[in-house]
């Protein structure tokens, strides 16, 4: 009985640790986006801000016009909210391609018979290995000669390039532990091969889509070094890299930085909170 | 005329697996053909082929009079019943079963109709609003057939579909599915590695063996002319004992010599197997059904040999009792020494349920000579 109580007092201090541990940077950036330069820079720290402000909120949107000090951090209006729009169209891009283009490769490899079937495959899921750092250079040269530097459907290129094996490795798994017979019975009941992939593959295989969409989702919001090489402009900038930007070359204003990176927090905490039983599901091997 | 013929079909798996060798044979129009055979024995893989979903390497399949051989599955107008029953599950029972005909573009009023007369012949009609999750295993198999049913095609293709019931249900679904067909008349062709599936089912059954067609017969032709000696061994449950004999036809005497037995034939026996003369003096081999067995011990009747036999073991059913023997009684063993006779060669025997048959028992099996099967012992061919 004591024991057990014992036991239960220690997991309830792990799971406690585990919480702060990834809450904590979380809860001191939402602070610190309430909280004014003054009271950031005051020694010794003032964690709850006691005169809550939004300044920082109003100028990531409205700007902050000109650096209070050289080299400090700047924003202009409509900056902020432009990245914002730009992450928001690149995932939606990125992740749609992914899924078209992992979807039907994996069906290809799975269900299709044809030479090199299993090379093909495997060569896909080699190029998983290759670290992205070593080809930034030939990468930026291709993109810049086909005149894709800065643009949305530059970066999505590249990130579903570099992102459709996993996807393709995800569905490959999940599309072979599918029973091929009602796909034939749809062959059979009047079908051709693209309507029974289409009105009865796809929709058997709607749980996985979900849930790698979500994570899709996630790793292309929350990507950094690819839109970094290929952005230069707010044009197609995303979050991310606009965010790094507030780190000021002398002075940063952290509250700003801060409030940017709670707003950035948002979208994906959402899909996470609305897919989160399918993710689950498929992470627990369920389809 | 509805029908399905196969021509000389072969199917040649890459990598070289010849999976079926010259399979030709017809089904006519309210015929139901059971393919049956251990597995691999290329059963599956034609129906699949009549199906359109594995290709035919060479040979001919006609469907309706109209040679379907190159035509993918949808133009064959066949509806077909897989093992696993395959249905939608994304859909509930009634667009399951209304699939068929919406993709062919059959109005709406007629679907329902359809679908609510063919759910209302399976018992179903409470089922319709359902997904197949929500459904038991014969509830599923009874929504497969509902699907091919609604489409009125002009061919049934069924792979093992009640493998996969419980033994009740199936003997059930067996009942329901050859009377459903015979009202409908739909030709058929159905799949299974069951032989009482296929004896209890089919008007005709095809044994295949290694992707070649042993014998196409009905039931009783199979049970009481078999082809050969795998088709005898298959067929009837539990097998044929099978025993290396030698026939002796002198004028005065004509026996086969089984070792520890000799069974006398009789003129009748020879008559009716005028092949045996040519075996005079040679090696057969000797097949025995074990219902053809009796109980010796109750004394023999008119016709009927008896043999002497020592039990090995033997399992009650309740109904019948199943003795496994050796042949000779312990006190005359020495007959095994023979040199042809090398190692014991258990029997087994299916009596009535009044034999009281023990282990180690000295006993006798009566069995009428007119119900021996004689087989050619290196072809294996029906003499």
């Amino acid at each position: 009985m004591k024991r057990a109580a014992l036991l239960q007092v220690l997991q309830a201090t792990l799971v406690t640790a585990i919480i702060l541990w990834s809450l904590g940077p979380i809860i001191v950036g939402l602070l610190t986006s309430f909280s004014t330069e003054t009271d950031v820079r005051s020694v010794p720290p003032i964690w709850v801000p006691p005169n809550p402000s939004l300044t920082a909120y109003q100028e990531l949107f409205q700007g902050t016009g000109a650096a209070s000090t050289i080299g400090g951090t700047t924003t202009q209006e409509g900056a902020f909210g432009r990245s914002v729009w730009n992450s928001v169209t690149l995932t939606t891009v990125s992740t749609i391609g992914i899924l078209l283009v992992a979807i039907c490769a994996a069906y290809a490899f799975t269900r299709l018979r044809f030479n090199g079937n299993k090379v093909f495959y495997w060569a896909l899921l080699a190029t998983m290995i290759i670290p992205v750092f070593t080809i930034v250079v030939t990468l930026f040269q291709l993109m810049a000669s086909a005149h894709l530097i800065d643009t949305t459907v530059g970066i999505s290129l590249v990130l579903i390039a570099t992102q459709t094996p996993l996807a393709t490795w995800q569905f490959h798994n999940q599309l072979r532990d599918l029973s091929p017979e009602p796909e034939q019975a749809a062959l059979i009941d009047g079908c051709t091969r693209w309507q029974a992939f289409v009105r009865v593959v796809i929709p058997q295989m709607s749980s996985g889509i979900a849930a790698v969409s979500a994570i899709l989702m996630l790793a292309v919001w929350g990507e950094f070094l690819i839109p970094l090489l290929l952005t230069s402009t707010l044009r197609s900038k995303p979050v991310t890299v606009l965010i790094t930007e507030f780190i000021g070359k002398y002075t940063t204003n952290y509250p700003l930085l801060a409030a940017a990176g709670i707003i950035a927090l948002l979208p994906p905490a959402i899909v996470v909170l609305v897919l989160n039983r399918r993710i689950r599901g498929m992470l627990s091997g369920a389809s | 005329m509805r029908s399905i013929v196969l021509e000389e079909v072969v199917k040649v798996f890459p990598g070289g697996v010849i999976a079926v060798r010259d399979l030709s044979f017809e089904v006519a129009d309210g015929e139901f053909v059971v393919m049956v055979g251990p597995s691999g024995c290329g059963k599956s893989t034609t129906l699949r082929m009549v199906a359109g979903l594995d290709e035919v390497t060479s040979g001919r399949i006609w469907i309706n009079g109209r040679d379907v051989t190159n035509l993918p599955p949808r133009y064959r107008d066949i509806a077909m019943v897989f093992q696993n029953y395959a249905l939608y599950a994304h859909m509930t029972v009634r667009d399951n079963m209304g699939f068929g005909l919406k993709m062919a573009k059959v109005p709406t009023a007629e679907l329902d109709a359809r679908v609510s007369e063919a759910a209302k012949v399976l018992d179903i009609v409470e089922l319709l609003q359902r997904k197949p999750k929500q459904l038991s295993g014969g509830q599923r198999q009874r929504v497969a057939m509902g699907r091919a049913l609604v489409r009125q095609p002009a061919a049934f293709l069924m792979d093992e579909p009640l493998s996969n019931l419980d033994a009740k249900l199936r003997v059930e679904m067996r009942g329901e599915i050859t009377s459903l067909q015979r009202r409908i008349g739909t030709p058929s062709l159905y799949v299974t590695h069951d032989q009482t599936e296929a004896m209890t089912m089919g008007d005709r059954v095809a044994v295949l063996r290694d992707g070649v067609l042993e014998q196409l017969g009905t039931p009783t032709e199979l049970y009481e002319m078999p082809a050969n000696d795998f088709v005898a061994s298959f067929i009837g449950s539990p097998a044929m004992n099978f025993l290396p004999g030698r026939l002796r036809l002198d004028a005065d005497r004509q026996v086969v010599d089984l070792g520890p037995w000799e069974i006398g034939l009789s003129r009748r026996v020879l008559e009716r197997k005028p092949g045996l003369a040519g075996f005079n003096g040679r090696a057969i081999t000797v097949g025995i059904r074990p219902e053809d067995f009796g109980d010796g011990n109750l004394g023999a009747g008119q016709d009927v040999v008896t043999l002497p036999v020592t039990v090995l073991r033997s399992e009650s059913s309740g109904s019948d009792v199943m003795a496994y023997v050796e042949r000779g009684h312990p006190d005359g063993r020495e007959k095994f020494a023979k040199p042809d006779n090398k190692s014991i060669i258990p029997i087994i025997a299916r009596l009535d349920r009044r034999a009281h048959w023990s282990k180690g028992l000295a006993a006798w099996l009566s069995v009428d000579p007119d119900r021996l099967y004689f087989f050619d012992p290196e072809t294996g061919l029906s003499v």
